[in-house]
């Protein structure tokens, strides 16, 4: 595939393989001068990847890269700068404790009779930013400002440095009002008017429809295409994210339809109105003992918010909550697993494993918190604990006494799993538990967790795949931009519920409401 | 399952961390053996077992003691600059209590002679050990206050009472010197069963010590604590009283070790107590192999070879007769020589280890 | 398109830590010149300057540091090296103006190899500087292990040299306030200082690097900043500044000895904190270094005048000022990381959710709390030290006053046969008793205002003197020591006349300076001598 003249970058055939996983696939990208591109993908599809090859952070496998026609290897971040490309993270990478001005110009400051002259600094700065529209005060100190205003000077920094013709803004939305995104956007239109070309990686779809040109779709590794922005429905942008990535297995759907049976009346746990300004929306949910509710949504949909809202770590502004009837008080880790809730949290390496920490010790620990300090399990316990769950989830590690960080990060999930399983939970909140694991585990965890619904256990899934909400869950609840949207009951199908997460007028979710079955 | 599992076992005891404070041990005593004759030599005298062997162990209860204490809190990931001053405030207290005619309490009868008598203590002698180790770990939990509720660095919430410390030792005690003639009181530094009594001091702390953290939970958590604040929080552990607990018992070494120090000088000197000794402390857990800024994973024996290694070096400079005065310039060299094995030897025993699990894992 | 309100919000923090301090500053001033008249004196404040002179030098590489985001706990150890080394070459008769520049580049050397260290093999700078003042203070007793004079002219100069006030001293009378060479010169290290941190790219490179947990430094990388190469030079200002301190101090003291110094990394860094410059680093102002020297300098004589109180206040009262200056810090820190989060989660830029900003206000409150209750315990203390002049360390300022003791009397009964003549002087009631022993058994004892009189046996006091004597009274091992004592304490004198010899060995107990035995023989003579009836 060749670029045409209005290509100032292209990608081809770029292959990118990590231990255990293989994150880009042969893709071939394109980006146009002066336009705004759009990068979407759930997580785990390989934009992260893909922007840090093209930023020097990362070198790809096999596969070139073309600047404006001519090949170039990017060997680091300072080089990729100096080809011209410029990126701006979400964690805005300047320093909050020094000023605006001194952000923009450090370590090219005016000068005068060597020394650095702070009022032509104030002056230059202030130049740059009134170039992007921005009229502001650049003798403060940088944190004294909000993140969009940081993020600009981000942007003109980074266009200033290098005379960039790249710009590359990775999620530069996700800490923005509605006020400020505007106000990013005014500046992107600009800086497209003056031939710069935009890469703009957002899970937000709705700003992917109000800026950009075009919009290129990443799913597990592979480019699955790449459209113009007005011609892409959102229902179709959707299905291209989240398509097909199971094959369907009988026993998966019988076990369900079985289990379904044994659903409980009476509910385990109920959220009236319960929601965390600047997280989730409020929202109602009610769950019961034998039933698994999966939880559909984009990324950014709120699905971890509402997860740990559920368990208890955040304190929620608005609302309430009663497990078997009693009003939660505190809300607290502790108290949740004290009250039988569980929660595998989704950030499997900050807030799941204790990397140093062996199998056995990764296994026991709920447990043993809950027992607290002095009631302590003897080793010939903890061993038949741990040896109990290896073999049930099949976690393959030579013994229990392998540090966890030596483990796959399927097996690694395996073992938080197994940590809460061995508490006993009533309830166990499942936060993208199958990412990055094979498909034949995937298999095996979807079908524990119908299993822990026969035996009378509430389960919350939550997943990005779509395909294995739909085939675990009794109940379906849809998210969309941090709020929750509809649920789904009965005989759920996948369109419907891509109608609802992509927001369409026509909300296929009353419908399926209204026929849903017990 | 069980062979694999003790398999591992040795194989952890092979690369562990211990490697280092028993080379190390090793290394030092070999070299005494051949330059220095009459190095092990052992006499009995008087009941009493002499030696350098002894001197080594007896000087190295001091760092024992407070390195003890200074591992947990290491482990959580903190630092306890204090431990010198409240070893000085809880040797205050206790000098106070056998006399306190400093803080103008008077006394019956005829004073000196009723201090001079070796059997006179204000307080019972219990009562005084029990009130100078409630103060100690009144400290300490000042500290653990400042870290785990106010969210304090470490090294900047321990430095003040580091700072403050000394002062108020020094206001118990009108910075006077007190002479200590109770002879109960001085068993503790000075009593021998053959070998001297502290020893059986460092002895039971270090069960006390072993059991609290790996016969209970404790330990577990506190290196979760250490290794993943956020993992551990969510798994329900209490991660504010943990780290209130290892503070409250590193103060309470602090002020076993004050009352060893302060008994066997017989004198209240709240200015020379325990001054420096919290570098060599925090020097005797880093070689034992805890990480010192992270923490996690902790060895209490590492830290107790830790100590001998440091006092081994220490003793055999004496031996072979270099002045007292360089010996914190041995220390430094020490030290340096420490730093540089483990950022090299972290960096290899991954190597190490990941080739290892690769060959194990084709042989499975 | 900000509201000014936030603007005048973040000026305020911005200058609060500094202008916390020169507030504290002026309020002890005052308060010292309002409470001791001695402090009227304009020399008074000029001394604090010249009392510290080293302590500024070292302030302004250690602020350097801190702000960088690293912390150097060798400077104490560089310091006493150089006083060693400078003394040791100087007395070989080495010229003063090549030892100088020699110690400055030895500074300059420790600090690189340091800051190699921190660098490239990423130690911890705790431990590298750790094990570096260890190197330093071990090093001094290599080269000696006592103390060396300095007699080199040029360093007698140096610190004899009184440079005048313009304006508050006469020139002609060279009487008036004055200020040192030395404190000229640290005055000069301050203007450098602040001149490479606010006008070169390595002094913002160092701003750039520090605070934010480690976070800034990685920010400063990524924005083309030569932090590697920064970092190392850093360290080696301090150590020059360690060294010229060193200087500054052998000349203040004429003398290098290996413990010189000894705790002065702990006072510098109390200045820097308390001066403003949070520990985390990234920002703060030399400036403000000084006024924390000068700070601890005044709590110092604040202490000295008041005189009630032990000298050990001055480390409480400046790790209490730590502790409300580091609250302070982490407040604004953590209000800072409020109003940040309250922004992203989409709450007005302005305000916080209600319940935080209730939360704010309190902690706003508890922080006046505090530095109100460390004002209200100085001031406390001052009050009743002034009240009740209870047991403080100078007996002076006991309940009753001390009478003076008559040896001179001891003499005449000694001359006049007495084989012991025992006097004890002080206690709580301050009493002067003197007890004289007679060969014939015949004790007589006399406390100022009553006469005792006891007839022992003859016996009775030969054995008493050979225990004496067993103690080893006539040899060196038995000797005079005296000290302050105690309110409650005694000062002993007792002369012993045996065998052809005698000798007169004065004791005061409370203390550890007498030799053990004394406390022997006074427990002995105590149970032969009469007691005095109670006053009536």
């Amino acid at each position: 595939m060749t670029g045409s003249e209005t290509d100032i970058v292209v990608m081809d055939s770029i292959d990118k393989s990590f231990p255990g996983v293989h994150a880009l696939d042969r893709v071939n990208f394109r980006l146009a001068h002066g336009e705004i591109h759009a990068l979407v993908g759930e997580n785990g599809a390989g934009k992260s990847t893909l922007v840090r090859i093209l930023t020097g952070a990362e070198r790809q496998d096999s596969g070139t890269i073309s600047l404006d026609g001519v090949e170039v290897v990017i060997k680091s971040p300072p080089h990729a700068q100096a080809l011209g490309i410029s990126t701006v993270y979400q964690e805005v990478n300047l320093c909050p404790n020094l000023t605006v001005a001194e952000n923009l110009l450090i370590g090219r400051q005016p000068r005068k009779w060597g020394r650095i002259d702070w009022k032509a600094m104030n002056r230059q700065a202030s130049e740059m930013l009134r170039g992007l529209d921005i009229e502001i005060d650049v003798t403060q100190r940088l944190d004294s400002y909000s993140i969009a205003i940081q993020q600009m000077t981000a942007i003109a920094r980074a266009l200033v440095i290098s005379s960039a013709r790249i710009l590359v803004l990775d999620e530069p939305t996700s800490s923005l009002t509605a006020h400020e995104t505007e106000q990013l956007f005014r500046v992107m239109r600009k800086l497209k008017g003056e031939g710069i070309a935009i890469l703009f990686i957002t899970h937000f779809l709705d700003q992917v429809y109000e800026v950009s040109d075009r919009v290129s779709v990443l799913r597990n590794g592979t480019l699955v295409g790449m459209y113009e922005t007005a011609n892409l429905s959102r229902l179709a942008l959707i299905t291209l994210m989240l398509g097909r990535s199971l094959t369907e297995t009988e026993d998966i759907a019988r076990q369900k339809i079985e289990s379904g049976r044994h659903i409980g009346t009476d509910a385990l746990l109920e959220a009236e109105g319960i929601g965390l300004v600047g997280s989730i929306a409020p929202f109602d949910l009610v769950l019961h003992a034998g039933e698994v509710v999966g939880v559909a949504g984009l990324l950014g949909s709120g699905r971890t918010e509402m997860a740990q809202l559920l368990f208890g770590i955040d304190q929620p502004t608005s609302g309430s909550m009663t497990i078997d009837g009693k009003t939660v008080k505190k809300y607290s880790p502790i108290g949740s697993i004290e009250r039988g809730v569980a929660l595998c949290p989704e950030d499997r390496k900050a807030e799941g494993i204790v990397a140093d920490l062996t199998v056995r010790e990764n296994i026991i620990m709920a447990m043993q918190a809950r027992r607290g300090w002095f009631r302590h399990l003897s080793m010939s316990e903890q061993y038949e604990i741990a040896d109990k769950y290896i073999k049930l989830l099949n976690i393959a590690t030579p013994s229990a006494d392998q540090p966890i960080r030596n483990l796959s990060g399927g097996n690694q999930q395996k073992v938080i799993l197994a940590r809460w399983l061995a508490t006993n939970p009533r309830l166990l909140i499942l936060d993208e538990p199958t990412r990055g694991i094979d498909v034949g585990t995937k298999a095996d965890i979807q079908k524990l967790v119908l299993a822990l619904a026969e035996d009378g256990k509430s389960c919350v899934f939550i997943s990005s795949e779509l395909e294995e909400v739909l085939r675990t869950s009794h109940r379906i609840v849809v998210l969309r931009d941090r709020a929750k949207v509809t649920e789904f009951a009965g005989d759920i199908d996948e369109h419907s519920i891509m109608q609802a997460m992509a927001g369409s007028e026509a909300e296929a979710g009353s419908e399926a409401m209204a026929g849903s079955g017990a | 399952m069980s062979a694999a599992r003790s398999a591992s076992r040795l194989d952890r005891m092979r690369g562990s961390r211990l490697f280092v404070p028993i080379f190390a041990l090793a290394a030092i005593l070999l070299l005494d053996l051949v330059f220095v004759p009459g190095f092990f030599k052992l006499e009995m005298k008087d009941g009493h077992l002499y030696g350098s062997l002894v001197d080594i162990l007896r000087n190295s209860v001091p760092t024992v003691v407070l390195a003890l204490g200074m591992t947990l809190v290491i482990a959580t990931g903190g630092v306890d600059l204090s431990v010198g001053a409240v070893m000085a405030i809880a040797a205050s207290v206790a000098c106070i209590l056998i006399d306190p005619r400093i803080v103008g309490v008077n006394l019956q009868g005829n004073i000196t002679a009723v201090v001079g008598d070796p059997t006179y203590s204000f307080m019972p002698i219990p009562v005084v050990i029990l009130v100078s180790l409630l103060a100690a770990i009144v400290c300490g939990l000042w500290n653990g206050l400042l870290v785990a509720f106010f969210r304090i660095q470490p090294m900047v919430a321990t430095l003040i009472l580091m700072i403050a410390g000394r002062g108020i030792a020094q206001l118990l005690t009108n910075s006077t010197k007190i002479i200590i003639f109770n002879d109960a009181f001085a068993y503790i530094g000075n009593g021998f069963i053959v070998l001297p009594f502290s020893l059986a001091i460092v002895a039971a702390l270090f069960a006390g010590a072993w059991l609290l953290t790996r016969r209970t939970a404790i330990g577990l958590f506190v290196e979760s604590v250490g290794i993943s604040f956020r993992a551990s929080l969510y798994t329900g552990i209490n991660e504010k009283l943990i780290k209130l607990f290892v503070y409250a018992f590193c103060g309470f070494c602090a002020g076993i070790a004050g009352l060893i120090a302060v008994s066997s000088i017989r004198t209240s000197d709240a200015n020379q107590i325990g001054l420096y000794t919290e570098l060599d402390a925090i020097l005797a857990v880093v070689i034992g192999g805890t990480v010192l800024g992270s923490g996690g994973r902790f060895s209490l024996l590492g830290s107790v070879l830790g100590a001998l290694v440091i006092q081994a070096t220490q003793t055999s400079m004496y031996a072979i007769g270099v002045p007292a005065s360089a010996i914190t310039a041995v220390k430094a060299v020490m030290v340096i020589v420490v730093i540089v094995l483990y950022s090299r030897q972290v960096q290899d025993a991954g190597v190490i280890i990941s080739t290892r699990l690769g060959r194990r894992q084709t042989a499975a | 398109m900000m509201k000014s309100a936030t603007l005048r919000r973040a000026n305020v923090r911005k200058f609060l830590p500094l202008g916390a301090t020169v507030s504290l500053f002026i309020l002890a001033f005052l308060a010292g010149v309002v409470a001791f008249t001695a402090m009227r004196d304009g020399q008074s404040f000029f001394n604090l300057f010249t009392t510290t002179p080293f302590l500024l030098i070292l302030v302004v590489g250690e602020g350097l540091v801190i702000i960088s985001g690293g912390i150097d706990l060798s400077v104490g150890g560089v310091v006493a090296l150089t006083t060693v080394a400078s003394a040791a070459l100087l007395t070989d008769g080495w010229d003063p103006w090549l030892v100088i520049p020699l110690m400055l580049v030895m500074g300059l050397l420790f600090g690189a190899v340091m800051g190699l260290f921190i660098t490239y093999l990423k130690v911890q700078p705790f431990i590298a500087t750790l094990a570096g003042m260890w190197l330093a203070r071990g090093l001094c007793y290599v080269i000696s292990d006592s103390e060396i004079r300095i007699y080199d002219p040029l360093y007698k100069l140096l610190a004899g040299t009184r440079i005048l006030i313009p304006g508050l001293a006469d020139p002609a009378t060279k009487k008036g306030d004055y200020i040192t060479v030395l404190v000229v010169v640290a005055i000069l290290v301050l203007a450098v200082g602040t001149f490479l941190a606010h006008y070169t790219q390595f002094g913002r490179t160092i701003y750039a690097m520090g605070g934010n947990n480690g976070a800034n430094e990685q920010s400063a990388r990524l924005m083309g900043l030569h932090v590697d190469r920064t970092k190392v030079q850093v360290y080696m200002i301090s150590g020059f500044c360690s060294a010229l301190a060193g200087i500054a101090y052998s000349i203040y003291v004429g003398s290098g000895h290996g413990t010189h110094a000894t705790g002065m990394e702990l006072t510098v860094i109390a200045a820097v904190v308390i001066g403003g410059m949070p520990l985390t680093g990234g920002e703060g102002y030399l400036v403000g270094g000084l006024f924390g020297v000068l700070i601890t300098a005044l709590i110092q004589s604040l202490i000295q005048f008041n005189g009630q109180l032990s000298s050990w206040w001055t480390s409480i009262v400046i790790g209490a000022l730590m502790l409300v200056f580091i609250g302070v810090q982490s407040l604004l820190s953590t209000m800072n990381a409020r109003q940040l989060t309250a922004r992203r989660l989409g709450t007005t830029a302005s305000g916080s959710p209600a319940s935080g900003k209730r939360r704010a206000i309190l902690r706003d409150r508890r922080f006046l709390i505090g530095a109100a209750v460390v004002v209200a315990v100085f001031v406390a203390a001052q009050a009743i030290g002034m009240q009740s002049g209870t047991n403080g360390p100078n007996g002076a300022s006991a309940s009753c006053q001390l009478k003076p003791n008559r040896q001179d009397r001891a003499a005449e009964l000694m001359k006049g046969g007495a084989v012991i003549a025992y006097e004890r002087n002080g206690g709580a009631g301050c009493v002067d008793e003197l007890y004289a022993i007679y060969p014939d058994g015949r004790i007589v004892a006399d406390n100022g205002t009553q006469t005792v009189e006891k007839k022992a046996s003859p016996p009775e006091v030969d054995a008493m003197l050979a225990s004496i004597n067993d103690l080893g009274w006539f040899t060196d091992n038995m000797y005079s020591t005296s000290h302050t004592p105690c309110a409650q304490c005694f000062s002993y004198f007792t002369s012993v006349s045996y065998k052809g010899q005698e000798k007169t060995i004065q004791a005061v107990d409370g203390g550890t300076d007498a030799p053990a035995k004394y406390w022997l023989m006074t427990g002995k003579l105590s149970t032969l001598v009469p007691a005095f009836p109670a006053p009536q």
